[in-house]
């Protein structure tokens, strides 16, 4: 790369606030022409807030965005585009139904002037032009869902780079995607940079960081914490600016006794999920890791009664048990955490108290009525117990920070004396301090004699937090490791086997 | 819904916080003082009361109803049901069947109405809005058809009693109206029941995942709502001796227009009792000092569109001005 300074995009003394939470805290970043910027964090670091205010999505409070020496300022997703500014999501927003050369057109179809009718040899011509570009063989012709998921990618970034693309802003891109897959992808990124297009990177992946990026900017909690050279810094500097704290105590580990089997699933088959069986014992958290689409949310639902189960047996205790809705799955003790707090877990519009009790309404005292005390004294049990920072009991839970919505949740099990407990990504989005307090609670309940099962895709947690490590890919158990043998690239190549 | 919810419950930390409810009751408390002032017979006790008399049979639907949209559904067949209702309980009371089993046999018809509706939403899986829009011609073409477009005399002691019988010098529908309207506020404010129909309306799949009968609470409410509507229908054949199939016509959209004056939110998960009982009110003394006006009756239509819409607009406005 030839060393050029200039600077294409300043972000200057960004704040955002949402209800309950600052998202940013006078953030301030600087993007040179033909770089990669890394944007490093913890999930609730702000990363998607700061590059959603870029793309036109959210608007700021103040601060003020200039590019190219021009102050912008965006108040929709289209201004954004004007100015070059593409961003290429976490999750993919192709239409599976069209083919590869329509998406990458998608909205900007070639016209046969001077009608307005669609110039399809020219539509392909262009894909193959942009395609051959980035170095990639794929017809444009093909139908999406005949893609891969990383295939799905690169078209992604072709529908980006198609129209004049300044910055390029990469959400988490390697989320869904095996080792090879990323390593075209970063052949990809090489290609753009070289063309001049500055990219913004976002992960929190420290390997993906030390591998793409020419500068990384660190932010935590909704602050900026430096902006260094990549090459000038280190793995262990990276860990301490993102979580401001040494990685033992980001990972607080408790040895608890492990007991008898409480859980024991058998050649289950559900959608998404094509065999898988496994035991639980008491005490234990059982991690499982998986990529995007290895059907480990799938698997959940199935579990808790919320997707049909095809074929195959649940144990609880010894005792087959026929869990065909959740309402079973809570009446024999099974909790659920789900992956979407905000749409899957929370009434957010209802106070902390009707949350925390959603799961046990009948238990609100005798009869048809609700006695207020009681519901009163539970839910203030459960916030003092779990630390939960609210106003009052009767707060709206979307004004919580992520943290406390998922001690929230997280009650709302304990309440119902849950002994199995499924967690899905139990720390997304949430603040470094609710993650400790997180991993703490889960060791308080094996302690207690509960069971934990716990779905992530964050290698450093699934590995420090977890007595025993599955890894699911395609719907089927590919892999199973004690946390002492278990490493990144073990489960990394195990969740990539197809 | 998504959306909906980000707006909603943003209310907090706000020192004056007068909620929607409070200021559509000044708006009520204004509407009356100004017919007071500007009609001599609006504050008569015999207006007031006919003007309740005539309100309750709504106003007991539009309690029931707001249970359903606070649900997430809406049920549009109301008008309908009480137009086969009332067809319905002519012919019976005609053919010598006894007023009290008339009753009996009506409520039940009402009942089976609501279970149809309630299977087609949360059975079949049809969106409430095209169900009962589809069964509202249903039930509205089978009073045509079962008393071949005509009126039936209704007369029987019973179905008398119901729209025009006294107790204490007070209406029978008015103490009606307030016995359904006292239910279905304890059962939203206090009962567990109530409690369900709110979450299922704020975050259907997340009730689901908590083990919520997400199915079982809507269908019930379309039942309770098929039943009020008979109970409507009874009311207003009483009240006007008479069946007819018309009965009831463009009812549906009057009660939902006070519904939603009243604040319930359309996508479900926000409503109050109050606020509907607020709502009928609203419009009818709107209606009725109008009409005591001797204002145009096109002219009312129009004062009772644009008051629904300004309401609801200031809905809107004032929570922007809460997020901000």
């Amino acid at each position: 790369m030839t060393k050029n300074n200039q600077i294409v995009l300043e972000m200057e003394h960004i704040n955002k606030t949402f209800p309950g939470v600052v998202a940013l805290d006078d953030v301030s970043i600087d993007l040179r022409k033909g770089e990669v910027l890394g944007i490093l964090g913890e999930n609730g670091a702000g990363k998607s807030t700061l590059i959603k205010i870029l793309a036109g999505t959210y608007l700021k409070d103040s601060g003020s965005i200039i590019i190219e020496g021009k102050k912008v300022d965006f108040k929709n997703p289209a201004e954004a585009m004007d100015e070059g500014i593409r961003v290429i999501y976490q999750e993919l927003n192709t239409l599976e139904n069209l083919t590869a050369a329509e998406n990458i057109f998608l909205g900007e179809q070639e016209l046969r002037k001077p009608f307005p009718i669609i110039s399809w040899k020219k539509m392909v011509e262009e894909s193959k032009r942009i395609l051959k570009q980035l170095n990639v063989d794929i017809n444009p012709n093909t139908v999406m869902e005949d893609l891969s998921v990383s295939e799905k990618q690169v078209i992604e970034v072709a529908k980006a780079i198609s129209k004049k693309a300044k910055i390029l802003v990469m959400d988490e891109p390697t989320a869904a995607l095996s080792e090879g897959d990323k390593d075209s992808l970063f052949e990809i990124i090489k290609t753009l940079k070289e063309s001049g297009v500055s990219i913004i990177y976002i992960s929190h992946r420290l390997k993906e960081i030390f591998e793409i990026t020419d500068r990384v900017t660190v932010l935590r909690d909704g602050k900026k914490i430096q902006t260094v050279n990549t090459q000038d810094s280190d793995d262990n500097e990276l860990v301490t600016m993102m979580v401001g704290r040494d990685i033992s105590e980001m990972y607080p580990k408790r040895k608890v006794p492990i007991g008898e089997v409480v859980m024991k699933v058998k050649n289950l088959k559900a959608e998404e999920v094509e065999d898988v069986s496994f035991e639980l014992r008491r005490g234990e958290i059982l991690g499982i890791f998986g990529l995007l689409g290895s059907g480990k949310t799938h698997l959940v639902k199935a579990l808790f009664g919320a997707n049909p189960i095809k074929e195959g047996e649940i144990y609880l205790k010894g005792n087959k048990v026929n869990i065909k809705k959740p309402w079973q799955a809570r009446d024999n003790n099974i909790g659920l955490v789900p992956v979407d707090r905000k749409m899957d877990g929370l009434a957010l519009m209802l106070g902390v108290k009707e949350n925390i009790t959603l799961a046990n309404i009948q238990d609100l005292g005798k009869g048809f009525l609700i006695k207020k005390s009681v519901e009163r004294e539970k839910a203030n049990r459960w916030v003092k117990n779990l630390g939960i920072s609210t106003p009052s009991i009767n707060q709206a839970v979307n004004s919580l920070s992520g943290g406390n919505q998922q001690k929230v949740v997280l009650a709302r099990w304990l309440e119902s004396g849950s002994k199995v407990i499924i967690l899905n990504e139990p720390t997304r989005g949430i603040d470094v301090g609710s993650k400790v307090e997180i991993y703490k609670l889960m060791q308080d309940l094996c302690e207690k004699g509960a069971a934990v099962i716990m779905i992530s895709s964050e290698l450093p947690e699934i590995l420090s937090i977890s007595d025993r490590i599955l890894v699911i890919s395609r719907g089927r158990i590919t892999g199973e490791y004690s946390t002492e043998e278990a490493t990144e690239e073990k489960l990394m190549q195990t969740a990539c086997i197809r | 819904m998504a959306h909906n919810q980000e707006e909603a419950g943003v209310k907090k930390e706000k020192k004056f916080y007068i909620s929607n409810t409070v200021t559509l009751v000044i708006v009520l408390i204004a509407m009356f003082v100004f017919f007071s002032l500007t009609s001599t017979h609006f504050l008569s006790t015999y207006n007031i009361v006919s003007m309740i008399s005539n309100l309750s049979f709504m106003g007991i639907v539009a309690a029931v109803l707001t249970m359903v949209m606070i649900s997430g559904e809406i049920d549009f067949s109301i008008g309908g049901n009480i137009g086969l209702t009332s067809v319905v309980a002519a012919i019976l009371v005609d053919s010598g069947i006894p007023g009290w089993l008339v009753l009996i046999l009506c409520l039940l018809m009402g009942c089976a109405i609501g279970v149809f509706n309630g299977f087609l939403v949360t059975v079949v899986g049809v969106n409430s809005i095209i169900a009962t829009v589809g069964t509202m011609s249903v039930w509205r073409g089978l009073a045509y058809t079962f008393s071949d477009g005509r009126s039936v005399l209704a007369v029987d002691p019973v179905i008398d009693f119901l729209g025009r019988g006294n107790i204490v010098n007070i209406p029978f529908p008015i103490i009606l109206f307030i016995i359904v309207f006292a239910l279905c506020y304890v059962v939203m404010n206090q009962s567990k029941w109530g409690r369900k129909i709110y979450a299922v309306g704020v975050n259907p799949m997340a009730s689901f995942l908590s083990g919520i009968n997400v199915k079982q609470v809507k269908f019930l409410t379309f039942v309770l709502c098929g039943l009020a509507a008979a109970l409507g229908g009874l009311i207003l054949t009483s009240l006007s001796m008479v069946g007819m199939p018309q009965h009831g016509q463009g009812l549906e959209l009057t009660i939902i227009s006070a519904i939603l004056l009243g604040g319930t939110a359309l996508g479900g998960g926000k409503g109050q009792i109050l606020g509907t009982l607020t709502g009928i009110l609203i419009l009818s003394v709107l209606l009725n000092g109008l009409t005591m006006l001797d204002v145009y009756y096109y002219h009312i239509q129009i004062a009772q569109g644009a008051v629904l819409v300004a309401v609801v607009a200031t809905y809107e406005v004032r929570q922007k001005r809460l997020q901000q």
